[in-house]
Parts: structure tokens; C-alpha cells; sequence
């Protein structure tokens, strides 16, 4: 028979002090740990939502991003013209060559940062569709010097409304729009191609990107695996990727844009998690040492009880189960508290430093379903692992002795 | 005062709360000074640099190089006594996870630029025979196990060898470094070698940063100004600063990495608070009927409230004692882990002072709340027991 659950209710309930504290003190380690785990679900998110299968990302092989990649004019022109697997629109193939470049600006807040600057050709939009939705102004006319920024920025780096002017290294470009993407995109600065690279005194795009005709197989290998092998894999014999791989007049890798996207996430994600996972071992051990204190002085206090719940037949698992409930819904109260203090950051915008390219990335805390799932799955724990040896010594007390020590 | 062996007694009665409410304080103590060290161990490259050497780069950044004729244009404004250049090499040792700083340099006045940067004249010498010759960190040596006359092959991420192969590096020494604002995980190569190399494939190479130094006497914000008003006009605008100034920049890229660490240390303080309090009223509904005995005797209401303020005192301190320790023995290790991201990880003095007051001003705060209520009971009261 198990013993009714309302015993260990009203137990929480008139022990009120120490249960708020016990769920307080584990509430704030569930906070931190999903805090740290909803900015990895922030910067993941913006790197992977709108990556797509149909569209091939081509670099430079043996570069790991677009910063390092480079391609000459020419090189890149010859590229979109040369290979059979890009789909061909009324204007022509639907490929274009993009610079990647990273720009000192201020910051509202002071000091300089690094933005990501993308030079982009017309063809860019045909490919892009709506994933690029122009919120205020319009879009940059090519040849001009004009720019269009990303609104995540808005807020955190100076001279990014409309009608600002930013220069860059002499050439004064103008703001002429902002423009919504919830990728990465929504925190780089537009401009056409060929202008950047003019004021930049850069002299060739860095990737050229092309959406594919339906179908095709590119066969790269897994990006997660050509980063941490020595022996870097080779694509699938016979595919697209191993054919330009080894192509004789513009050899270039090539990936779809989803698995590229995936690829840039590889060490910041890693170094999150990391971050995550340690101090939720070290913190959660000190919660578990609160909530074991707790326990310990609830079974202390209540030997009595148990002496007369042994006396009149309980069983001791029944008595065992009957506190590890009790510890469970501490933990579990802990994991609720810990949620709300969480959920105040959903959407606040973070930045940090993107190691793979050294340009700042503006994006956003995500509490999503899966970020309160693992808290109120790690406070379940806290209190499970807190909860075991009071529970035991509970239910290994002797009738006698127990009624007597109470 | 209440008698010492009583707060040793009360203490010993629940002896697993009290090692649970000292580990849990360890913890805490501990995760607050090692969060604090890696702020602290982050800034202080830009603390510790040398207040007369500046840095130039391209007003747009460091993504774009800076022609080389900029140099001897530099070398003649009055006030700049040495420069040198820097470029970025951004290869990789095998695989993408072997991630290192290189850097292409003059060696003879790097050297000269940066003493912090401490190297065997032979090591000097053998650069200067090896055209591929390069020194490496200690660092950097040690993680790698490359010794000097071994050939390093790295693969060009960002500058391909023009014949489509890896890079090959002799290591002609090993550089050592104590100096925060100079990390030993970093290989620095002959410029020629690098210009040599590049120009075959059609790509010469600029120049991602000049390193000054300024001149005794000479007045670093005038260098300065001389610099950036030098080049307004010329196909790069520049961007001079101080080192110190430099190395903040680079590190404000963190972005809010920082502040969410200080809001992490501000959670854990909260938490421990909590647990404490906790502990001490559960040690207090526990002692009610001692209290009752107690003040029946004759002891006063104030030794009553001292003798729960220190037993929460004594644990803190000694919890916090312990994460200190903790935070001193594992600062090799976290040391060696933390290498390519926070350099030279340390706990400084005053980390260690700011956990000291911590766990001081904890325990007492912890024990107020009970004290207070055993202060207030009668001994009628207290030895009736509240529970």
C-alpha cells in the first residue's frame, strides 16, 4: 500500500520556508544552465533556419569559410557558366558571386566592432525569393553606392537607419533599406558586389552560390567530419563534388547551403555546450547538496511519523517511494521556478564573436520547448539524485527505535 | 559570547549537513573565483601592454591589408622609433580543430619590438639562415610535441601554397612568455619566405597590422595623430592605437560573452545565499529547545543570536577556504585547457580577496534571519520546540 501523496503535500506545505528556499536555490541553477543552452538554441537557429538543400554553396577548396575562400572574377563567371547542374532561369543561370567582408563600425553602446558586409548581385534576389523582405525603404540600386542593413543591427551598431550614411574605408555608401531575415543575413550589411569590392580594394568575390535543378546529388562529405579528422573524407566518387573538386580550370568545393550553414556552427556550438555541461555538473552538484540537506531535515524532523506509518504495516519501499515523490516535486518546483527566470530572455539579442570568421554575430536567446524540457529534465534529476539516501535512511528506520527517537 | 564548544557541538550534531553545506559553499566559492579569473585573465592583455607601442590597421578593419610602402612612410614621422609588420596567416596543423595563430614578421625587429617575447640567440640565428625557418610558442611546442629542426606542414586555409601543396615550416627555436599581453601558443614566420611564396601565385601580400614603438619623450597621442592624418588621403585610411587599446577591441568582439559570465556568478552567489539560509534555519528549528535550555540557564539573548551567527560563519568560512583552494589547485589544469581561448588563465590576488569577503560577509548574512528568531523566543517558548 502506498502511502497517500497528500502526507508529503502538506509536508512541503507546512515546511514552507525551507521548501521555497530548496526550490529557489535549485531554480536558479536550472535558470543558468537553460540560459546557456537557449543562447546555443539562439545562434544555432540563426545559422540553420532558411539554410536550403537546392542551393550549392562553391568555394575555394581547402578553405573552411567564405572569409577565407576567394575566387577571381573571371574564375567565378567561368564557374557559373561552366557547370551543367545549375538551374537556368529567363535571365540566366540562377548563380551569383558574393564577397564576404567584415567592416569596423561603431557600436550605440561605444567601442568598434566587426559586421559581417556582403557584396551581392542582382541574381542574389531571384535566387533568395522572400527570404530576403525588404521592411523599410527599398532595395540598393546595382552600379550605386548604396547599402541595404539587416534590422538585427539596427539597434546595437551606429549609422544603420535609413538615410545614414556609412563609409566605407573612403567611399560614403548610403542606407537606403532594412531588410528581414531571420538567418544569418538578418545581421550582415547588403551592398551590390562590385561596388565593395571597389571601395574595399578587393578584387574578387569570395563564394559563388547557384541554386541546383531538382535532383541533384552533390555528394560532398559531411562537414563535422572534414573538421575534426586528420584525413579529410573525399566526396562520393562520381558526383558533382568530386567532379569539380579535381576540375581543371576553376576547381572548387562544394556544399548545400544547409550543410555549409551547419558547418559554421561547428566550434561555437561545441564551446557552448561545453560551457553548458560544465557548469551544470559543478552547479548542479551544489543543488544537489541543498536539496539533500532539505530531505535529510524532513525526515529528520518527521522520524516520528515514520515510526507510526512503519507501525501500523507500511512497507518500507512504500515509505522510500513516499520521499523520493517529495523530492521529485521539489526538484520539479525548482525546475518551474527555474523556467520562468528563464523565459524573460527569450528574444533578448545577444552578440558575440564568431571564431570560424572573427566578425561579430547579432542574434537572440531561444527558449524553445526543448531548452524547458532539459531544465525540468536536469531539476527531476537534481531532486532524484538529492532525494535517494534520505529517502533510503527513511525507509530503513526501525518502528521502535523511531518512535521512540521522535 | 557564546561558548566555542557549543558551536563546535551544534555543528557535529547533524555532522553529513553541515560537510553537504561546506561542499555546496565549496562549489559556489569556487565557480565564482574561476568565472571571475577568466574575465580578469581576458583583460589583462590589454592591461599589462607596453603604453608606447601602437598598433596600425586599416580604418576598415582587420579584414583588409595595408600596402607595404606604408612602412618606411611611417618610419619617418618624428616620434616612431621602431616599427614592424604582422599578417595573418590563418592555416591549420592537419585538421581544421588544430586552430593556432601564425603570423608572418621581420624576426630581427619583432624581436626588438617585444622583449616580453623571450628566445635562445641561437634560435635567432638559425631564423636567419632557414628561409622557412619559424619560432613557436612554449605552448604551442608542448601541445603539438615539435621540437627544434622539425618540420611543421600546415595547410593554407586562407593563403594556398601557389603549387597547391602544404606549407612547410622548420622550427628554428622555441619562444617562451610570462607576459599576459604575449601568448606562447603562436608560430611567427619569415616574411620573405611568406612574400616569396605568395608573388609566385600572382597574390602578393599586404599588410594586416604595423606595430610602433614611440620614442621616449615623444608624445604617443601626437604619433597618433601623425599616423592616421599621414595616410587620410592614400588608397587606406588607418586606424592607430594604443596596444592596450587594440587588444580591448579585439576582446569587446566577445560581445556580452562577459556579462552573461558576471550574471552566471550572480545566479551561483543567489543560489548559495539560499542554501545557507536554508541550512541555518533548519539548524536553528532543530536547536529550539537547546536555546530554551540555554536562556533558562541564564545565557543572554545576544549570546543566544552570536552563537547562530557564528555557527554559519564557521561554515562559509570554511567552505569558502576550500573553494578557494580548490580554485588554486585546479588553476594549472584549467590553465592548460583554457589556452586558445584566455591565455595565461591566473587567479589573481584580488579574485582570491573578493571570494575571501564573499564567504566573510555569507555567513553572517545566512545566520541573521535564525539568530534574530532565536533571540526572540522565551524559554518558555523555545523549550516547548517548534516542531
Amino acid at each position: 500500500m502506498l502511502v497517500p501523496l497528500s502526507y508529503n503535500l502538506r509536508s512541503l506545505f507546512v515546511r514552507r520556508s525551507a521548501t521555497l528556499l530548496t526550490v529557489l536555490g535549485i531554480g536558479a541553477t536550472v535558470a543558468i544552465v537553460s540560459g546557456i543552452l537557449a543562447l546555443q538554441q539562439g545562434f544555432h537557429h540563426m545559422f540553420t533556419t532558411g539554410g536550403r538543400e537546392d542551393l550549392a554553396v562553391f568555394l575555394r577548396p581547402g578553405a573552411s569559410n567564405e572569409g577565407n575562400s576567394q575566387f577571381n572574377r573571371e574564375r567565378g563567371l567561368t564557374l557559373i557558366k561552366s557547370v551543367p547542374e545549375i538551374e537556368v532561369g529567363p535571365q540566366g543561370p540562377l548563380a551569383s558571386m558574393e564577397a564576404y567582408l567584415a567592416v569596423l563600425l561603431d557600436r550605440t553602446s561605444g567601442g568598434l566592432t566587426n559586421v559581417p558586409l556582403r557584396g551581392v548581385q542582382p541574381m542574389t534576389f531571384a535566387i533568395r525569393g522572400d527570404e530576403i523582405r525588404i521592411v523599410e525603404g527599398r532595395t540598393f540600386t546595382p552600379g550605386h553606392d548604396e547599402l541595404i542593413v539587416g534590422r538585427r543591427l539596427v539597434a546595437g551598431i551606429a549609422n544603420c537607419r535609413v538615410g545614414d550614411v556609412i563609409t566605407l574605408n573612403k567611399t560614403p555608401f548610403r542606407v537606403v533599406g532594412l531588410f528581414e531575415n531571420e538567418g544569418q543575413f538578418g545581421g550582415e550589411i547588403w551592398g551590390d558586389l562590385d561596388r565593395l569590392l571597389s571601395a574595399m580594394g578587393r578584387y574578387g568575390p569570395n563564394r559563388v552560390i547557384a541554386q541546383l535543378r531538382p535532383g541533384t546529388v552533390i555528394g560532398s562529405p559531411d562537414p563535422m567530419e572534414v573538421m575534426f579528422s586528420d584525413e579529410p573524407p573525399e566526396p562520393e566518387p562520381g558526383t558533382m563534388a568530386a567532379r569539380l573538386l579535381k576540375d581543371n580550370v576553376v576547381p572548387a568545393k562544394v556544399y548545400s547551403e544547409k550543410e555549409f550553414l551547419g558547418s559554421q556552427t561547428v566550434m561555437l556550438t561545441f564551446m557552448l555546450g561545453f560551457i553548458g555541461l560544465g557548469l551544470g555538473v559543478v552547479m548542479g552538484l551544489a543543488a544537489i547538496f541543498t536539496a539533500m540537506n532539505t530531505m535529510l531535515s524532513a525526515v529528520a524532523a518527521r522520524t516520528y511519523e515514520i515510526g507510526i506509518l512503519l507501525a501500523i504495516g507500511y512497507r518500507p519501499i512504500p515509505i522510500f517511494l513516499s520521499f523520493m515523490f517529495e523530492a521529485l516535486l521539489l526538484g520539479l518546483l525548482g525546475g518551474l521556478v527555474g523556467c520562468v527566470m528563464t523565459l524573460p530572455f527569450n528574444g533578448v539579442s545577444a552578440g558575440t564573436m564568431n571564431f570560424q570568421t572573427f566578425t561579430e554575430m547579432a542574434f537572440a536567446f531561444r527558449v524553445t520547448p526543448l531548452v524547458l524540457a532539459t531544465a525540468v529534465f536536469f531539476s527531476l534529476v537534481l531532486g532524484l539524485v538529492g532525494g535517494a539516501w534520505p529517502a533510503l535512511r527513511a525507509a530503513l528506520m526501525k518502528p521502535t527505535q523511531a518512535l521512540k527517537q521522535g | 559570547m557564546p561558548p566555542f564548544q557549543l558551536v563546535w557541538r551544534n555543528l557535529l550534531r547533524r555532522p553529513l549537513r553541515s560537510v553537504l553545506t561546506v561542499l555546496s559553499l565549496m562549489v559556489a566559492i569556487f565557480l565564482i573565483c574561476s568565472l571571475r579569473s577568466l574575465i580578469t585573465t581576458i583583460r589583462s592583455a590589454a592591461d599589462n601592454s607596453d603604453p608606447r607601442r601602437l598598433a596600425v590597421m586599416s580604418a576598415s578593419g582587420l579584414f583588409v591589408e595595408l600596402p607595404l610602402h606604408y612602412q618606411a612612410e611611417i618610419e619617418r614621422i618624428p616620434g616612431v622609433e621602431l616599427t614592424t609588420k604582422f599578417q595573418w596567416f590563418g592555416a591549420y596543423y592537419r585538421s581544421q580543430q588544430n586552430f593556432f595563430a601564425q603570423f608572418a614578421v621581420d624576426p630581427a625587429s619583432m624581436f626588438k619590438m617585444y622583449p616580453e617575447c623571450k628566445v635562445a640567440p641561437e634560435a635567432i640565428e638559425n631564423m636567419a639562415k632557414e628561409r622557412t625557418g619559424c619560432i613557436i610558442g612554449s605552448t604551442l611546442a608542448r601541445e603539438f610535441d615539435w621540437k627544434v629542426g622539425d618540420t611543421i606542414p600546415l595547410i593554407g586555409d586562407l593563403r594556398p601554397h601557389p603549387e597547391d601543396k602544404a606549407w612547410e615550416f622548420k622550427v628554428a627555436g622555441i619562444y617562451h612568455s610570462d607576459a599576459p599581453n604575449f601568448d606562447s601558443r603562436t608560430l611567427f614566420f619569415r616574411w620573405d619566405y611568406f612574400e616569396e611564396t605568395l608573388k609566385q601565385g600572382g597574390v602578393p601580400p599586404g599588410v594586416g597590422v604595423y606595430s610602433i614603438r614611440v620614442a621616449p619623450g615623444a608624445s604617443v597621442d601626437q604619433v597618433i595623430a601623425d599616423v592616421e592624418e599621414l595616410f587620410h588621403d592614400s588608397e587606406q585610411r588607418v586606424d592607430c592605437d594604443t596596444e592596450a587599446e587594440f587588444q580591448r577591441q579585439f576582446q569587446s568582439m566577445f560581445g556580452n560573452l562577459p556579462l552573461f559570465l558576471s550574471w552566471i556568478g550572480g545566479g551561483v552567489l543567489i543560489a548559495i545565499l539560499v542554501a545557507c539560509v536554508n541550512t541555518m534555519l533548519m539548524a536553528m528549528r532543530e536547536q529550539t529547545p537547546d536555546v530554551g535550555i540555554l536562556k533558562a540557564l541564564g545565557f543572554t539573548d545576544a549570546s543566544m543570536f552570536g552563537l547562530l551567527i557564528l555557527q554559519s560563519t564557521f561554515l562559509s568560512v570554511l567552505g569558502g577556504g576550500l573553494g578557494m583552494l580548490l580554485a588554486l589547485g585546479t588553476q594549472g589544469a584549467l590553465a592548460r585547457f583554457l589556452e586558445a581561448f584566455a591565455p595565461g588563465y591566473r587567479v589573481t590576488p584580488e579574485t582570491f580577496a573578493l571570494a575571501a569577503v564573499i564567504a566573510l560577509v555569507l555567513g553572517p548574512l545566512a545566520g541573521i534571519a535564525p539568530a534574530l528568531l532565536a533571540r526572540k523566543l522565551t524559554p518558555i517558548e523555545a523549550t516547548r520546540g517548534t516542531d
